[in-house]
């Protein structure tokens, strides 16, 4: 069955939509964004800095990514970002790793008076806030949405009123919690074991998934709030020797194959090249003067058997994502904002 | 007639067994001030033993100890340290690192000041070093600089300068110059001379029979946990004391 | 007796203390041991110019040295509890979560109303009470450093987790962050904490019998021992100073990110460990200083800082920072 779900662009074009620079749009040649991402060690991000980079060479501004010591490391990515907010790039893009970590650093732009594009998880309102700063446009997936979408596509493949396994992501993780809750929500009538946290760890969830495989042979399905963890419960119910199907979040490479080939049953696919490319483009609109959309969500997708062969001929020739557009039509909001001179 | 206060440090009787092995069966020995008293004997002979229970580190199970003629009792190396026995270590208990005079100091700074405040006195412990080598003599260009930086007979006469500097009654030395060369070795030699100056009984344990003859003034032979013979070093010869170590000779006392 | 014959033999003098002079000097730079201490600034100095004068205008801007020393003063506390640890011949590798427990410590006394300072006193705490059960475990029952450490990275870890439910708690505080942005003649306030704990620290090495100890301790426990210096006792202490200076850097951390996060953080170790080696502190024990440790903090705060500024790419940027921290190993010999 085609679940195609399409993005819904929420623009709100009104009150939240900041300006940045008074004066006569700046040439996009002269336009210098930094932007900072989680580890680079996760294939997703290295989606989204891919996202980045081509983008920035397709309109012919510079673009400096740079990624935290490591995927827990939320001081040194505090550290990374102060280091940029000093140099007068035009635009800032931001991921934070806790939902706090980076708003101090998001305080001392905003002082400086340029614009902060706040990509993929959300910065906490609170502290942002209390830190002074301000966030000009945001643009991820609704998680929850997401989630919603796997838990409905898991009714449908396994009917209600079953047991459901849940595998969360870090503990206290805001996008692993709003997927989860999404899920539960979109398969509500199901009993639910769980959520184990094993941060987004491949080995972490196969032994999470085992242990739960013994305490509840019952376990009709699972949904894991990553692909990585997917593929390690995946191992785990093969050599169970159970016919499971198992849910994974993010649309990775091999999660695609995994699902083509039978051991995962389907992964809500994201586009984080599509983040990477609106972050990039907000961006522009800011340096350039314009009005920015306040909030986008960008496209997600629920690949199964049913559509992973035209996933699959999106596949990235580098990396580990799809680098092209989903499978359907999206709107990009912020293309026809931007200014070329 | 032998005075008992006549001898800074007197054993009597001293028992020790370690388990089913009885490493002391009753020695009985005494150690002049201003002498050096040597304890020889084979390997197994109870020389460790004895020294281990004059120092503190074992306590004896049966027997006595009299400094200056009085019974003491002590149960650790600190203890003993406070009745005036400071030991030489075989492998001299420095710290590489420290200066010369912090190890000199080691565990006994100065310090000013008071109450949870003290610090040390280094100004102090400094010019107290320079006393402390100068009292036996020894040259050492710099108290400042780190210990392993030194040879071997100065790192020897270090730990020598300190306990005799600390020592103020009995100052063990186990084969202090069996890792030097000649010429270390004499120097060492003399300076242990010139301890005997201070007053300090000195009490050597050895291999080396020559340098026993050389330096002791009173020897005493142990063999199996006993005392086999003790002499003025005038009054015998390294034949003898070969004799007496073996079992060869039955032993005088 | 000529005038001629006496300025000789003055000017003879003066060439002779000129000699030994120019052979201290020689001989200085012969010693590996030397380098061990000097090295780091060197190395510190040739970092500093090779990023200004490569980008003049981004790197030697005060914006930008205020951020390398705001950088820098979570890991130079650290660094400082772990040159303690290190002096004696051990390690901590629990510092990094003992810093986590301490900060969930901190969120509790927080939500539940206590005033900042508080907090970071009972953060202090817990971080002492971690350091004293490693120190423990550790001087008493004998237990490998390495181990025992190990051990309580995850016990703390674990810890922090249970109590905080593995959710963050938001700290919202004006004197926190005003604490964390604040600054004297650039100099930030949180790097004004740092050195006090460092100027503090390095008086306690070097002039109290405690850092004497603690380096007797670590250069030959033996002979410490037969000095009559309790190794049980100074063992304890300098595993209760990281764990309380971890605990402490709780606040500092809370501070920069607005939360009591109870997540691992591994970075904080690594860089601890590299600052100590890094900063001349003999892995054998009875070695070290607390200011090299503080200024090899500073040379891999400003070496990451300035990758960044120049726009090197966060893969190259792990691959330098390791060959630094190799190369200076190298150099510097503390092999006993």
């Amino acid at each position: 069955m085609l679940v195609g779900l399409v993005a819904v662009s929420v623009a709100t074009l009104v009150a939240s939509g900041t300006t940045a620079g008074a004066a006569a749009p700046k040439k996009l040649k002269d336009i210098r964004i930094a932007a900072v991402v989680k580890g680079l060690d996760n294939p997703f991000f290295i989606g989204i800095k891919e996202g980045i980079e081509e983008t920035a060479l397709k309109y012919g501004v510079t673009a400096n990514v740079q990624a935290a010591p490591g995927l827990n490391d939320d001081i040194g990515q505090a550290n990374k970002l102060d280091s940029l907010a000093g140099q007068n790039y035009d635009c800032y893009i931001v991921i934070p790793i806790s939902s706090n970590n980076l708003s101090q650093g998001i305080g001392k732009i905003t002082k400086k008076g340029k614009a902060v594009i706040n990509i993929d998880s959300p910065v906490d309102a609170a502290s942002l806030k209390a830190a002074g700063g301000k966030i000009t446009s945001f643009a991820g997936t609704d998680n929850r949405a997401a989630g919603e979408a796997g838990g409905k596509s898991m009714i449908k493949l396994i009917g209600s009123g079953k047991k459901i396994g849940l595998i969360a992501g870090l503990a206290g993780n805001v996008t692993s919690n709003a997927r989860i809750d999404g899920f539960k929500a979109g398969a509500a009538g199901s009993t639910f074991v769980g959520p184990v946290n094993a941060d987004w760890d491949t080995t972490k969830a196969l032994d999470a998934a085992n242990a739960m495989l013994v305490a509840n042979p019952d376990i009709a399905g699972f949904f894991a709030a990553n692909d990585q963890m997917a593929q390690g419960i995946a191992r785990a119910v093969a050599a169970a020797k159970k016919n499971i199907p198992v849910y994974g979040v993010d649309g990775i490479a091999d999660a695609l194959k995994e699902v083509k080939a039978g051991a995962m049953a389907a992964t809500i696919s994201q586009y984080p090249y599509v983040m990477g490319k609106m972050g990039v483009e907000a961006c522009i609109i800011a340096a350039q003067g314009g009005k920015v959309p306040a909030q986008t969500i960008t496209p997600y997708y629920v690949i199964d058997k049913s559509n992973i062969d035209k996933a699959l001929t999106n596949t990235s020739t580098r990396g580990y994502f799809p680098n092209q557009s989903p499978p359907g039509a999206y709107v990009d909001p912020y293309t026809k904002l931007i200014k070329k001179n | 007639m032998i005075q008992k206060n006549d001898f800074a440090i007197e054993c009597i009787d001293i028992k020790k067994s370690f388990g089913s092995v009885e490493a002391l069966r009753g020695v009985s020995i005494q150690a002049r001030p201003g002498e050096v008293t040597a304890i020889i004997g084979d390997n197994g002979a109870g020389k460790s033993t004895l020294i281990k229970c004059i120092s503190g580190v074992y306590a004896s199970d049966e027997g006595q100890i009299k400094i200056d003629g009085e019974i003491v009792h002590f149960s650790t190396p600190e203890e003993s340290r406070t009745f005036g026995i400071e030991t030489v270590y075989q492998t001299l208990g420095l710290i590489e690192d420290l200066s010369i005079w912090q190890n000199l100091f080691l565990n006994r700074e100065i310090t000013k000041g008071f109450g949870p405040f003290r610090i040390l006195n280094k100004a102090k412990m400094k010019e107290e070093a320079v006393k402390m080598l100068k009292n036996l003599d020894v040259y050492i260009p710099s108290i400042k600089s780190r210990t392993r930086g030194l040879s071997g007979g100065q790192r020897q006469a270090v730990a020598i300068c300190r306990a005799a500097g600390w020592g103020s009654r009995v100052v063990i030395m186990d084969e202090p110059t069996a890792a030097l060369g000649v010429r270390e070795t004499a120097k060492v030699e003399d300076l242990i001379q010139r301890m005997k100056s201070q007053g300090l009984a000195i009490l050597l344990i050895s291999h080396n029979f020559d340098q026993v003859l050389r330096l002791a003034d009173h020897i005493w032979v142990m063999r199996q946990g006993n005392v086999m013979a003790g002499m003025r070093a005038k009054d015998t010869t390294g034949d003898e004391l070969v004799a007496l170590i073996t079992g060869a000779s039955a032993g005088r006392k | 007796m000529s005038n001629g014959n006496i300025r000789s033999t003055a000017s003879a003098k003066a060439e002779a203390v000129g000699q030994t002079r120019l052979t201290r000097i020689k001989e200085k730079i012969k010693d590996p041991f030397f380098w061990s201490d000097w090295l780091v600034v060197v190395a510190f100095i040739a970092v500093v110019a090779f990023f200004g004068a490569l980008a003049p205008e981004s790197f030697l801007t005060l914006y930008n040295l205020n951020n390398i020393l705001v950088a820098a003063s979570i890991p130079a506390i650290i660094a400082v509890g772990q040159t303690f640890t290190v002096a004696t011949a051990g390690i901590d590798l629990s510092v990094s979560s003992t810093m986590t427990f301490g900060a969930v410590i901190f969120g509790l006394a927080f939500t539940n109303g206590w005033p900042i300072w508080e907090c970071a006193l009972f953060s202090t705490i817990a971080g002492l009470l971690v350091g004293l059960v490693n120190g423990f475990i550790i001087a008493k029952r004998k237990i490998n450093d390495f181990i025992v450490t190990l051990g309580m990275l995850s016990v703390a870890s674990g810890a922090a987790l249970v109590l905080s439910n593995g959710r963050p708690r938001q700290i919202i505080s004006a004197p926190l962050a005003t604490l964390a942005i604040g600054e004297v003649a650039n100099v930030p306030y949180l790097m004004f904490i740092a050195l006090a704990i460092v100027l503090i620290a390095h008086f306690t090495l070097f002039n109290t019998r405690f850092g004497t100890h603690v380096l007797a301790t670590g250069g030959d426990p033996e002979a410490a021992r037969a000095m009559g210096i309790s190794i049980v006792k100074i063992k304890i202490a300098v595993y209760a100073i990281s764990g309380a200076l971890a605990g402490f850097a709780a606040m500092l951390t809370i501070s920069r990110i607005g939360a009591a996060e109870p997540a691992a953080n591994t970075a904080i170790l690594l860089n601890s460990v590299a600052a100590v080696v890094l900063g001349g502190v003999s892995l054998f024990g009875g070695r070290g200083t607390i200011l090299g440790p503080f200024v090899a903090t500073l040379l891999l705060q400003s070496l990451t800082n300035g990758l960044t500024v120049i726009g090197v790419a966060a893969y190259y940027q792990y691959l330098s920072i390791g060959i630094v921290v190799i190369l200076s190993a190298a150099l510097v010999r503390t092999d006993k």
